[in-house]
């Protein structure tokens, strides 16, 4: 103790500086001795919360199965289930606990189907946890809110539809995101109404997600998809033009034409291999017309077309680039003339004898 | 020189070392809270996504992993199992063998009934010949995966190589030996699908060391601490590094560093700066700067991403030799790009790039070595001249000493609070220990390989990748 009072009565006498720096010294050597106390509480806060944790899901596993087999005759709830709805519901009060209650339901919801399945749902809303997902809604956050709009949405709770349409505008994305999945999930073609006036971008990682949840839907009855071919919003004409795909909307062919001339160039390469999948052969001539102005994508994306539609008709038109300069041009052009003028193609060798088209030729021919 | 003379030029010395000293300290401060905030922000974004989706779907984009291979014989055909069981749907694996000497290609057309296939390569990078050819398996099990076999040309060489072979829009640059988690490449394909408002080129992800860890069968089993203080010590190296440092700067868009074990790429652009630099040993940094430069001289809005979950885990070097050479050449490689792209530096024209990214690598990477030499000598010169004032050097060496271990402490809270990979009871009091020997016993060894690097640059010119010795990660986990 003296010594450390001799220590500071000589600090005292030593430059600012010093003074600052052995100060400096100090606060981090208390910031580190409490660092060093919270890693050791938070490593074991983390560690005993697991087994906390697995001890609670093994418990609410036990008794969700028990609430499942308890059922009486007459399809009323078993004294046994109320007892278990009033331990769940008391159990819910808790964060910590309430969010163990729900991920275990969902697991059990994930494996089983049928009445099994109609029961879980039945006892999210006996156990009032609907209720925890709706307030989120109302919360400012917007972490909360997507969270409550999953929740809602796995466990299918279609009477908050009006509470989660409110945030479709949302500033933040991610709640953005979890409102079309939210419509989508439970409303299938019907929830891609938000499409109508959407004004933000659908990103392509939005629109997978969205066109993977409507195949799960055994009515595949695709609603009049028009108006959102004709958006504004470059994005909803992009996704449009996947559903036109996937569900074969041959119905479209005047519309897909006109979309040939679409200002965006990332739509007119969405608009191609929808072309080609739905054989519109009318739009051959379109691009051919104006090929050159067309970017080097879009062109590839042409002559991947002729691939699949080219015909005789077409024979000048590709004999103009067989000889092009870009690899993937040159290659598809000869693919195309292989399959339209065989005997024509077999000559080709001999009238370009560079190696690199030689050896292209080759390919073309063995495979 | 007279006394004034000495002292003035003494003064000049004491006022850049603090000067520098605390630019760096308060950029570290700055990066670790800017760091903490991403983390934090991507964790929340991130928690309802759901990854399945995008797995099954035969619309998500395809994805080619390169992978170039020399001499792998060692791990090669569980590595390629490894990255063959990745769960997304589109995508194939090509391994080019660069020219190995040793049986790397028999084993693996003998491990996957492989056989030569008619392949037209689309050159569009120049790069050495193909030498026995392109590979393909019959078994169907294996349909993605692709061998390609070239005369050697160096890692760079290789993964050019890839990139012509490659028929996909985006591309997984990869080390072979690395362990990639199965949900990697979804994680990694994600910022390319979701950003709207700016083209993603690139997409990083966080390296973390599989040394002692349990594997099977390509697939990581169990996290564990290894008992080396060089090992250890070099995990706390990249949790720092990656979870203080490079999320900040994914934060601020100006990384210009996206690690060659594991990256993903946009392929259109890669080409378009003609692929990979093959003459230098940092052409994963060099890649990176120069498809920024193309964007900002294209002035297009663009931004290179960062993963911060642990999806790609390798093994690190388990002795200092291989880890001096390792150094060694990153350094070296720091040095090559930097000068390569001199032009940027300060330059507006390239806006945060030139005026921000730029110089902090300069200052604070390619010069923290010579700088804190010059500092031992300039100290010891100050000893030899009975001129050292004591109090003023100790208080300074205790502060900066407190500060590291500080900074280090944060990185490790930063990790617990977020993917606490290290689970195991103990494991904290050994991340501790090694915080606080780590000063002593690991940093010296990696500024003399730094400085090595720099001596090597600029007189062995000869010297080009180093070896690195491999156990294999199963056999580490066994000796550990």
């Amino acid at each position: 103790m003296n010594k450390f009072l001799y220590f500071i009565d000589s600090l005292k006498e030593e430059p600012l500086l010093i003074q600052i720096v052995w100060l400096l010294s100090f606060v981090l050597f208390v910031i580190i001795i409490i660092s060093i106390i919270y890693l050791k509480f938070l490593r074991t806060h983390l560690r005993l919360n697991d087994k906390i944790a697995e001890k609670y899901k093994n418990e609410y596993e036990a008794n969700l199965i028990t609430y499942l087999y308890s059922e009486n005759e007459e399809g009323l709830i078993s004294s046994e289930q109320q007892s278990i709805i009033k331990q769940l519901k008391n159990g819910a009060i808790n964060k910590f606990k309430r969010e163990i209650i729900i991920s275990t339901l969902l697991k059990l919801l994930n494996e089983i189907s049928g009445e099994m399945a109609d029961s879980i749902q039945n006892l999210y809303y006996q156990t009032a946890l609907n209720n925890y997902a709706v307030a989120k809604l109302k919360s400012g956050n917007w972490y909360f809110i997507t969270e409550g709009i999953r929740e809602l949405k796995l466990f299918r709770v279609k009477d908050a539809h009006k509470d989660v349409e409110k945030h479709v505008n949302h500033s933040k994305s991610e709640v953005r995101k979890e409102v079309q999945l939210y419509l989508v999930n439970l409303f299938s073609f019907k929830g891609l109404n938000f499409l109508n006036d959407l004004k933000t971008p659908l990103s392509e990682w939005d629109q997978i997600q969205l066109l993977e949840e409507l195949q799960k839907f055994d009515d595949q009855e695709i609603p009049d998809i028009t108006l959102w071919l004709k958006s504004e919003n470059d994005y909803v004409v992009i996704f449009a033009l996947k559903l036109a795909k996937i569900y074969n909307q041959f119905g479209m062919k005047e519309i897909l034409l006109e979309l040939l001339n679409h200002e965006s160039e990332r739509v007119r390469l969405e608009l191609i291999p929808v072309l080609n999948h739905l054989y519109i052969v009318e739009a051959k001539e379109v691009l051919k017309s104006n090929f050159s102005e067309r970017s080097r994508e879009e062109q590839i994306e042409f002559l991947k077309l002729l691939e699949n539609l080219g015909d005789e008709n077409d024979e000048h038109f590709i004999l103009q680039h067989i000889y092009n300069n870009d690899f993937e041009i040159r290659l598809s052009a000869l693919k195309i003339l292989k399959n339209i003028n065989l005997s024509k193609f077999e000559n080709l060798e001999l009238t370009k004898p560079e190696a690199e088209f030689v050896e292209m030729v080759k390919f073309i021919k063995n495979n | 020189m007279d006394t004034s003379t000495v002292n003035t030029i003494l003064l000049i010395f004491h006022y850049f070392f603090f000067a520098y000293a605390f630019a760096a300290i308060s950029s570290y401060i700055i990066l670790a809270i800017i760091s903490i905030v991403e983390t934090i922000e991507y964790k929340k974004k991130n928690k309802f996504v759901n990854y399945k989706e995008i797995l099954s779907s035969d619309i998500a984009p395809s994805i080619s992993i390169i992978a170039p291979a020399y001499n792998e014989s060692l791990n090669i055909i569980e590595n390629v199992r490894s990255l063959l069981s990745n769960h997304y749907a589109n995508y194939d694996v090509i391994i080019v063998n660069d020219g190995s000497k040793d049986n790397s290609l028999e084993l693996l057309i003998e491990a996957y009934d492989l056989v030569k296939v008619d392949y037209l390569i689309n050159q569009q990078i120049l790069t050495q010949p193909v030498r026995e050819g392109v590979f393909k398996s019959k078994n169907p099990a294996f349909e993605k995966l692709i061998v390609v076999d070239k005369e050697n040309g160096g890692k760079a060489d290789a993964l050019n190589m890839g990139l012509n072979i490659s028929t996909s829009k985006y591309v997984a640059c990869i080390d072979v030996d690395c362990l990639l988690l199965e949900d990697a490449l979804q994680k990694m394909i994600k910022p390319f699908l979701e950003l709207t408002e700016v083209k993603v080129i690139a997409t990083g992800g966080v390296i973390r060391i599989a040394n002692a860890c349990i594997i099977k069968s390509g697939k990581l089993l169990d996290v564990n601490m290894p008992k080396s203080m060089l090992e250890r010590a070099q995990i706390l190296e990249y949790i720092r590094s990656f979870l203080l440092g490079r999320m900040a700067w994914s934060r601020l868009n100006g990384l210009l560093v996206i690690s060659g074990a594991f990256g993903m790429f946009d392929k259109k652009i890669v080409i378009e700066v003609g692929g990979y630099d093959t003459n230098t040993v940092g052409e994963d940094m060099e890649i990176i700067v120069r498809m920024r430069v193309h964007m900002e001289e294209q002035k297009k809005k663009y931004k290179v991403a960062y993963i911060p979950d642990p999806l790609c885990w390798t093994e690190a070097p388990d002795n200092y030799k291989t880890f001096i050479s390792q150094r060694n050449r990153w350094t070296r490689g720091t040095i090559e790009v930097l000068k390569k792209h001199r032009r940027i530096g300060l330059n507006p024209k390239y806006r945060s790039l030139g005026l921000v990214s730029f110089p902090f690598w300069f200052i604070f990477e390619r010069m923290a070595p010579i700088i804190e030499v010059v500092g031992i000598v300039y100290f010891c010169i100050l000893m030899a001249l009975r001129e050292l004032r004591w109090d003023y050097a100790f208080v300074f060496f205790i502060s900066a000493y407190l500060f590291t271990v500080l900074f280090s402490i944060v990185a490790i809270l930063s990790e617990e609070n977020t993917y606490h990979q290290y689970k195991k009871k103990g494991t904290g009091y050994k991340l501790i220990r090694t915080i606080l020997l780590e000063p002593f016993l690991f940093h010296p060894f990696v500024l003399y390989a730094a400085i090595k690097g720099n001596f090597d640059y600029y007189f062995n010119k000869k010297i080009k990748w180093g070896v690195m010795t491999r156990k294999g990660m199963t056999k580490a986990a066994e000796s550990n």
